[in-house]
């Protein structure tokens, strides 16, 4: 039973490689990400409408807890807020209001949730940024070292002092330096971000932005960096026992070379993503490191909206945090690829 | 290592006797596991601390009972007393004791922390598995809620749920748990599907096996473990949430717990008019409870899984 | 030109931790000389040592292995070496092709960058310049045959005999006087290993080079070194020139080794594989059985398709097969060629596509609910990988009684279970009840696994790479049980294998797959003996066999 003979000197030479297609995955893995950022905002959209509308508890009631309001008040914010139309109407409504970035008017503020959040918007991206910044650097360098000389003082001084502030919660931590600082030593401004003064000239004033981020910086910075370290400790570990970094020593290279030329890259891949993740933690620690030291952010804009209680306040930032994850997590996965050479599909 | 000279005796019994051997065997891997367990340091100084804690809120109503936080029978008490030997932990705006308070707080906040983490324990492994094990868009689905609830700020979307819904100790477990899972969910879809990819599971399903005999018989076993030391890990966190929470007001303000405590000191302003002991005794009581959680947590993953150190 | 001695060398490792038992010995006073420009293998099962030997040459080892004796290179013992010295040693004047270069290779750097990268540590007058080692990549590439522009390439990009020449061509980079392959062609297809074997042989012969080379494949060994030492538990067992060591081994474990792998077209090991395994007594009136004319699993015009992100890729093309009644069918083929696929399709595991026909015992196969449940019970699946194929969780009785509690089965289920394992000759069953797979040694986790699926008592067995996983003193054992069980038991079974040997072993009929298609079946000896398709002949052709030492 044998068929046709292939032609001499067929393929046979080699299973066929992976064909290396880069650009047009490229465009597809993109597409994916995007279209899973998409999916993401729009259940956010949706999760925004039906937390607010659905969910049990009468927001008015909830609004009138702790004020005196007739039934009569009460009937007319709900008419006001547009609570007596049938729930897809609602919907509608709610809709074309997202697009136009129209959030209603804040009860506390008695303006509108866009224009407050506008202002406060790039407060709290210089605050969040900066901290994120310091503490993603702060983490993975020490998490590397920790990780490459595990077992040592270094690491166990390091992972120690990690896991103690990994248990701290943010605001407390805000109050004692707000009590060291603000009620003992007064290096720095404690509250707000201008004095109120401000200094005149660029510089001048950057400088005084700066002095009032010292506090509130350090605060998130050290609740977040242990995190950080965690992940890159944990993902290079997972990369020493590799059989690369043996090839990597046979060829004589110097133990640090080894390291940062071979295992770090590597281990970078599953810390980004995680890194990443965890924004969502410093944005949460942002409502009440802003809360403690006053400043003007979004994070303090939510915790006056919780104390309203002031629903379409609360609406507009939990919107608006929630689409800066999204976002942040669209370009972790773009760093992602441009990282790993490997990345077949979404 | 051949069964000739393994510790397995020849029982000539029925089949008891071979669920017998395998009851023996669970046991002894029980004792092992605690006997490891006992030989690390910082899980057992942190077992042995919350030990200590768990009774000492159990028996908070014997040890100071409730008629001492009755701001209406303590019309004498001094306020904002330093801590002395009169007030071992000082006392608060209304001459209440800081450390019955403490005491009182500790139920709630420990009750909070394990309800929200079984509630995220539960969602979390459902969801995990479901994702692993189903295949197609059931799986895709799965997957995506898991991936999006692991990206939204948890923190922001139990704060706007404990808005809506009335305020209450359920309500802040609910918040939390429905918040928290996702992290639980992402190690036990990766689990899954390591386990999911094993020549057993396609032997038992040659075998005539469904859904529901994999996932109980080979997929929950092989998760438990990883579940089991994430639990310990959550229920700090979720500590470490409520008293966010109860910060914020969102807290059964009739009921005592450390985050009210703190709330109530940063209403006061304790921490700039200089009562220390206010701010002080509730926060270092979370960080030492969350830590000793932590360290539970860490011991009993590095002893069920040596390969995955710390997340 | 320095020769590498190994005297008196023994190596143990501390081991810590959860599953502490003290110091651990891995080598045992091995004393072994690769003269200057000669060829020396090491032939081992798992856990021999050899690898711990290999490694040591250039001090590789673990901080937690302790070595004593003396590792010579030329006239320096390599212990004594400075950290300094050793990096100038390692590379220059040996290098190392690992085992497995799927690993090996740095994933996230292009194959030329990690080759760079070893010429910029050890820097001669030949490759001073920056161009001067660009040029020395690209000749490099050329003479393991790969193209130049292949330097710009990811190891993921490769192919796993691609992967493999990158990693010799940087082996060479620095001209080392020393080659050490560990397990070299591992994990290959046997003609891609073929070219693989024949590219070192070459190179090592033209440059001088002297080359250690570590396998578990004695004809592997065979084809390339002049002389072979056995190892086993650490110990040194025999040291001889590859054709008596092959031929004529004077050690018992030798001469097992050596059997593992047939000659085929000797009538010694046709329907016998080699064992030391007793002959379980049996009624001598039982019936016997054989391979009958009564078709059991039929094919036609079988086609698997799979799809994939609007690719799509026919694994399976066209296949046609007629398995007998008690007949052992050999299914032969490279990976890649859709023999798993195949037999997985034949398992009902996998949607063949429409118009393809597939029947068992004349039933079209069923696809979905109550009839492929009970169609489960008829034909049954044995893995490669034993260790793999149980839960570890579950004890040797669960495991077995696992499928007839999943069919719901009506009997005695321990009478069952022990029947199953008996039949799998493991004997008392009852010794085995309550253990778990960790405490079995590979061989009887197989016939845990056998028992397994003989415990709902099928017609027939499909078995993947039965022995591939297995060293080579256990394969013979279970392939004569396979031969046993169609004998007592009238078992069919489909037995998918890269390895001619064992098709010779043990199969009634071969049939050959190349890219998704049967390019020939029929009776094992006028496959083997008289192939007529050119892929046959060329497999036969890279099958490395010990005649080849002679010349």
């Amino acid at each position: 039973m044998t068929n046709a003979v292939p032609p001499a000197g067929a393929v046979i030479v080699e299973e066929a490689a992976e064909t290396p297609t880069r650009n047009t995955s490229a465009l597809k893995y993109f597409g994916t990400k995007l279209g899973g950022a998409a999916i993401s905002m729009v259940m956010v959209i949706l999760l925004g409408f039906f937390a607010f509308k659905i969910l049990p508890g009468d927001p008015v009631k909830a609004m009138a807890k702790d004020k005196p309001m007739s039934a009569e008040q009460m009937e007319a914010l709900r008419e006001s807020l547009g609570l007596n139309k049938p729930l897809w109407g609602q919907f509608v409504d709610y809709l074309g209001n997202v697009f136009t970035l129209n959030f209603g008017t804040s009860y506390v503020y008695k303006q509108s949730v866009s224009d407050l959040i506008g202002q406060y918007f790039w407060n709290t991206v210089l605050l969040t940024g900066t901290a994120a910044i310091l503490a993603i650097a702060l983490g993975l360098w020490l998490g590397q070292k920790a990780a490459w000389k595990n077992g040592s003082f270094f690491d166990k001084a390091n992972s120690g002092i990690a896991l103690v502030f990994w248990s701290v919660p943010t605001f407390w931590l805000a109050l004692i330096l707000l009590m060291v600082f603000g009620g003992t030593l007064h290096w720095f401004p404690t509250a707000g971000m201008h004095s109120p003064n401000p200094p005149d000239g660029f510089l001048a004033n950057a400088a005084d932005v700066a002095s009032h981020m010292v506090l509130p910086v350090i605060t998130m910075v050290a609740v977040v960096y242990a995190q950080y370290l965690m992940v890159m400790r944990a993902s290079l570990m997972e990369e020493m026992s590799a059989d690369y970094l043996t090839t990597a020593r046979a060829k004589g290279l110097r133990e640090d070379l080894v390291r940062s030329k071979h295992a770090v890259p590597n281990a970078l891949l599953p810390t980004v993503t995680l890194v990443f993740m965890h924004i969502g933690g410093l944005i949460a620690g942002a409502v009440t490191v802003e809360k403690v030291f006053s400043w003007p952010g979004l994070g303090k804009l939510t915790f006056e909206a919780i104390s309203g209680p002031d629903l379409p306040l609360l609406q507009g930032t939990f919107v608006v945090f929630s689409a800066i994850i999204i976002v942040m997590n669209l370009l972790a996965d773009f760093i992602y690829r441009q990282l790993d050479p490997r990345v077949k599909r979404a | 290592m051949s069964i000739s000279n393994a510790p397995t005796t020849a029982t000539p019994a029925g089949t008891a006797s071979a669920r017998q051997v395998v009851w023996q065997r669970r046991r002894a891997a029980f004792a092992g596991f605690c006997k490891e367990f006992s030989h690390h340091k910082a899980g057992m100084v942190g077992l042995i601390f919350l030990a200590v804690v768990i009774v000492a809120a159990a028996l908070a109503p014997f040890i100071a009972p409730s008629r001492m936080l009755d701001v209406t029978q303590l019309l004498d008490s001094p306020r904002f007393a330093p801590p002395s030997w009169e007030h071992p932990l000082g006392t608060d705006h209304q001459g209440r004791e800081l450390w019955v308070r403490m005491l009182w707080g500790a139920q709630v906040s420990l009750i909070v922390g394990f309800a929200a983490t079984i509630m995220s324990m539960v969602i979390g492994t459902i969801m995990g598995i479901a994702a692993g094990h189903f295949t197609g868009w059931t799986g895709g689905l799965v997957m995506r809620i898991i991936d999006f609830f692991l990206v939204l700020p948890s923190l922001i979307l139990a704060i706007v749920l404990s808005s809506v819904l009335s305020r209450g100790v359920l309500t802040i477990v609910i918040a939390i748990g429905l918040t928290s899972w996702a992290g639980t969910a992402r190690v036990v879809r990766s689990q899954t599907l390591s386990v999911e990819s094993r020549d057993y599971v396609e032997r038992s399903r040659v075998l005539g096996a469904g859904h529901w005999h994999i996932i109980v018989k080979h997929l929950l076993p092989a998760v438990m473990p990883l579940v089991l030391a994430n639990t310990t890990l959550t229920v700090g966190s979720a500590i470490i949430s409520e008293s966010t929470l109860s910060f914020l007001g969102l807290g059964d303000t009739t009921l005592q717990s450390w985050g009210t405590i703190l709330k109530n000191a940063m209403d006061v302003s304790a921490a700039t008019s200089g009562y220390w002991w206010y701010v002080l005794v509730p926060g270092i009581a979370i960080v030492l409870v969350v830590l000793a959680f932590t360290l539970v947590g860490r011991a009993v993953e590095q002893i069920v899984n040596p390969t995955l150190r710390s997340r | 030109m320095p020769d590498l001695k190994f005297e008196n060398v023994s190596i143990t490792y501390r081991t810590s931790g959860r599953n502490d038992r003290g110091e651990v010995p891995a080598v045992k006073g091995i004393s072994l000389d690769l003269p200057a420009g000669g060829t020396l293998g090491v032939a081992g099962e798992s856990g021999s040592g050899k690898s711990t030997l290999a490694m040591s040459a250039l001090r590789l080892l673990p901080k937690s292995a302790k070595l004593s004796g003396r590792v010579m290179m030329g006239d320096t013992d390599v212990a004594e070496l400075s950290f300094g010295k050793l990096r100038a040693v390692r590379w220059a004047e040996a290098s190392i092709v690992f085992q497995g270069a799927m690993h090996s290779l740095n994933p996230v750097r292009t194959v030329g960058w990690q080759i760079l990268e070893a010429l910029e540590l050890h820097i001669t007058d030949k490759w001073k310049t920056e161009k001067a080692r660009k040029e020395r990549v690209k000749e490099l590439l050329a003479t393991v045959d790969l193209p130049a522009k292949k330097a710009d390439s990811f190891p993921h990009e490769l192919s796993g005999g691609q992967k493999q020449r990158a990693m010799i061509a940087m082996a060479l980079a620095c001209e080392p006087d020393i080659i050490i392959a560990d397990e070299p062609t591992t994990a290959l297809d046997v003609i891609v290993q073929k070219q693989i074997l024949d590219m070192i042989n070459q190179l090592v012969t033209e440059r001088g080079i002297s080359l250690l080379m570590i396998s578990h494949d004695l004809s592997v060994l065979a084809t390339a070194c002049e002389r072979i030492a056995v190892m086993r538990n650490g110990e040194l067992v025999e040291v001889g020139p590859s054709y008596q060591i092959c031929t004529d081994p004077k050690e018992p474990y030798t001469q097992q080794l050596a059997a593992a792998f047939p000659v085929i077209g000797d009538p010694a090991s046709r329907m016998k594989p080699v064992t030391r395994r007793e002959q379980t007594p049996r009624d001598p009136n039982a019936q016997t059985f054989a391979k009958s004319d009564e078709v059991l699993l039929q094919a036609r015009g079988l086609n698997v398709t799979y799809h994939t992100g609007g690719h799509s890729l026919r694994a399976v093309n066209n296949v046609s097969l007629d398995l007998h009644r008690g007949e052992i069918m050999a299914l032969v083929g490279q990976s890649g060629s859709g023999k798993s696929t195949l037999a997985r399709t034949l398992l009902g595991l996998q949607a063949a596509d429409g118009g393809s026909a597939v029947t068992f015992a004349g039933k079209a196969l069923p696809t979905k609910g109550k009839a492929l449940k009970d169609f489960r019970k008829e034909v049954q699946l044995v893995l490669q990988d034993p260790s793999a194929a149980l839960n570890p969780k579950l004890s040797v009785y669960e495991s077995v009684a696992e499928g007839l509690r999943v069919q719901r089965y009506q009997g005695d289920e321990r009478a069952r279970v022990k029947a199953a394992l008996e039949e799998a000759e493991l004997i008392p069953a009852e010794k085995y009840f309550g253990a778990i797979p960790q405490e079995l040694s590979g061989g009887q986790r197989q016939r845990v696994v056998i028992a397994g699926a003989l415990a709902v008592q099928p017609q027939m067995l499909i078995a993947d790479e039965p022995v591939a996983s297995l060293d080579a003193s256990v394969r013979g054992e279970i392939l004569s049980l396979l031969l046993d069980l169609r004998k007592n038991l009238g078992l069919t079974a489909l037995v998918i294998t890269h390895d001619l040997g064992l098709a010779w072993n043990i199969a009634d009929t071969v049939a050959v797959m190349y890219q998704g298609e049967i390019v020939e079946q029929g009776p094992t000896e006028e496959v083997l003996l008289n192939p007529q398709h050119a892929y046959t002949k060329r497999l036969l052709a890279a099958a490395p066999s010990i005649e080849e030492a002679r010349a």
